[in-house]
């Protein structure tokens, strides 16, 4: 069964949201409604509450790169989608095609994992095989990685993904709200939302550890 | 030639990405869309180094069995040689990974229509223009890590150089390694020069960083899509009438390109 599919079937079990998107599926055409969650209710009036409308996926990534202020959403993780819009899909297909840009590979990833599929890989697998600038990160100590994780992941830093990985497998990651948190941003049920999933840091989180591993050598040089 | 279609294939496309300059990935979104728009094959998705999906997620979003990756680089070097296989776990032209089979293409900058591109791109841009009087510059970072980081432009520059265009002369120069891009009113004999950026997107470096070093910007301005004035062709500094194009990558064709990586594949390894 495709991906689309699933995500039909996930649709019909009463999964409604993804990340801050609401999924609405308009039982008179069988097509699907995509909007912030903020503006279900104005997506489910018959003119769209006055919401731009989009027809069909193309305009997803348009719509996703910048945030309200302009800033670019340079991992789409973050918790500051734009408003003030409504999406039309007239298929599971082009409903895929749309999501998969607003949330890159979630839908796939979590079907992935709940199948027991999904092959996570630990931050020091991720280090280990860096070359290049960021070889450097590998260097980085668990106490500097615990503490990143709190200091870049989870939705207080504007990171919405539910992290999967470990430091290594023996070492889980400190418990914080951002390690803690579940991938599905605003009060909705777990079995009424496809979760966004972090199987392994992201290259942000990677530049982040280069960074912090810098500053742990040039401590440790001007050290007695 | 044309490829033919593959109804139960997915293309793969592989950009860098940013996590700066929004421009960075619009082109790889935009040659994708190209491709789709022809359904050629079942398919057509992108990934990133540095932007999502990764190289790692990017199977997950895939149905089809058989993928054609094709990096969208401008030449083979750290990434295509080094960073794309690691990420994909790729042992060879072809890979049988996780129940779906890879082919590596080589990436679109080393194939011989990027001559053709380069050609239009600058006709394009300066239409009225003698050749004669004329020097075309191909232009790339450059880098003294990789040799191969240039090969790509030496290579265009002897295929036009070959094509009988008629330019004066064309040249290749660097950001960062010797011809110099910032001394290309010494680099060139003619009254008019054309510059075309050898990369993929009008990011930092061909829309930023070159046309301060070019001398047609003071500063290093704002990311192309945050502009609200586009510059004008051509340019009147230090003596010369410049021409300065936008990135080789933006031109939508290049999805020929791409079509045209897949179809060396399957001719090369699978002797078709």
């Amino acid at each position: 069964m495709s991906l689309a599919k699933k995500l039909r079937k996930l649709l019909e079990s009463g999964v409604h949201r993804i990340g801050e998107l609401e999924i609405q599926t308009d039982a008179s055409n069988n097509h699907f409604v995509l909007s912030h969650h903020l503006d279900t209710s104005r997506a489910a009036q018959p003119t769209f509450g006055g919401l731009v409308h989009h027809a069909g996926p193309t305009d997803a990534r348009e719509i996703s790169t910048y945030a309200e202020d302009g800033s670019y959403r340079f991992t789409k993780g973050q918790v500051n989608l734009k408003r003030g819009w409504v999406m039309t899909l007239e298929n599971e297909e082009a409903l895929r095609r749309a999501l998969d840009q607003f949330y890159p590979a979630c839908v796939g990833l979590f079907i992935a994992w709940q199948n027991g599929d999904l092959e996570i890989e630990n931050l020091r697998d991720k280090l280990a095989r860096q070359t290049g600038m960021y070889r450097f990160a590998r260097t980085i100590s668990d106490a500097g990685a615990q503490k990143l994780v709190q200091a870049v992941c989870g939705p207080a830093h504007q990171c919405a993904k539910k992290i999967l990985w470990q430091l290594n497998p023996v070492t889980p990651l400190d418990d914080s709200e951002a390690s803690r948190f579940n991938g599905i941003p605003g009060m909705v049920p777990e079995s009424e939302a496809i979760p966004l999933l972090c199987r392994e840091a992201c290259n942000h989180f990677v530049a982040e550890c280069r960074k912090a591993a810098k500053a742990e050598f040039e401590a440790t040089a001007k050290s007695p | 030639m044309s490829l033919a279609p593959k109804p139960n294939t997915a293309l793969l496309i592989v950009g860098h990405g940013s996590t700066e300059n929004p421009d960075s990935s619009t082109p790889y979104f935009e040659h994708a869309d190209e491709i789709r728009s022809r359904g050629l094959f079942a398919e057509v998705h992108c990934c990133f180094w540095k932007e999502e999906p990764s190289m790692r997620e990017a199977a997950y979003m895939i149905d089809a069995e058989e993928v054609y990756v094709v990096p969208d680089f401008i030449s083979e070097g750290y990434f295509t040689q080094e960073v794309i296989p690691r990420e994909f776990e790729l042992s060879g032209p072809t890979t049988q990974l996780r129940g779906k089979t890879f082919h590596y293409c080589l990436p679109v900058g080393v194939h011989s229509s990027m001559t053709g591109l380069i050609l239009r791109r600058a006709k394009e841009i300066a239409p009225d223009i003698d050749p004669a009087l004329t020097t075309l510059i191909i232009t790339g970072h450059g880098t003294g890590l990789n040799q191969n980081s240039t090969k790509a432009i030496r290579d265009q520059v002897e295929h036009i150089i070959a094509s009988g265009a008629g330019y004066a002369a064309v040249i290749d120069a660097y950001m960062e390694e010797q011809p110099f891009i910032a001394d290309w009113d010494k680099l060139s004999q003619t009254p008019n020069v054309v510059i075309v950026p050898f990369f993929i997107s009008d990011g930092l470096h061909s829309y930023q960083d070159i046309p301060v070093l070019i001398g047609i910007e003071n500063e290093v301005g704002a990311a192309a899509s945050q502009r609200g004035v586009f510059r004008h062709n051509p340019h009147h500094v230090r003596g010369k009438t410049l021409y300065y194009s936008s990135a080789i990558g933006t031109e939508r064709l290049l999805a020929d390109v791409i079509l045209d990586q897949v179809y060396d594949f399957d001719h090369v390894h699978k002797k078709l």
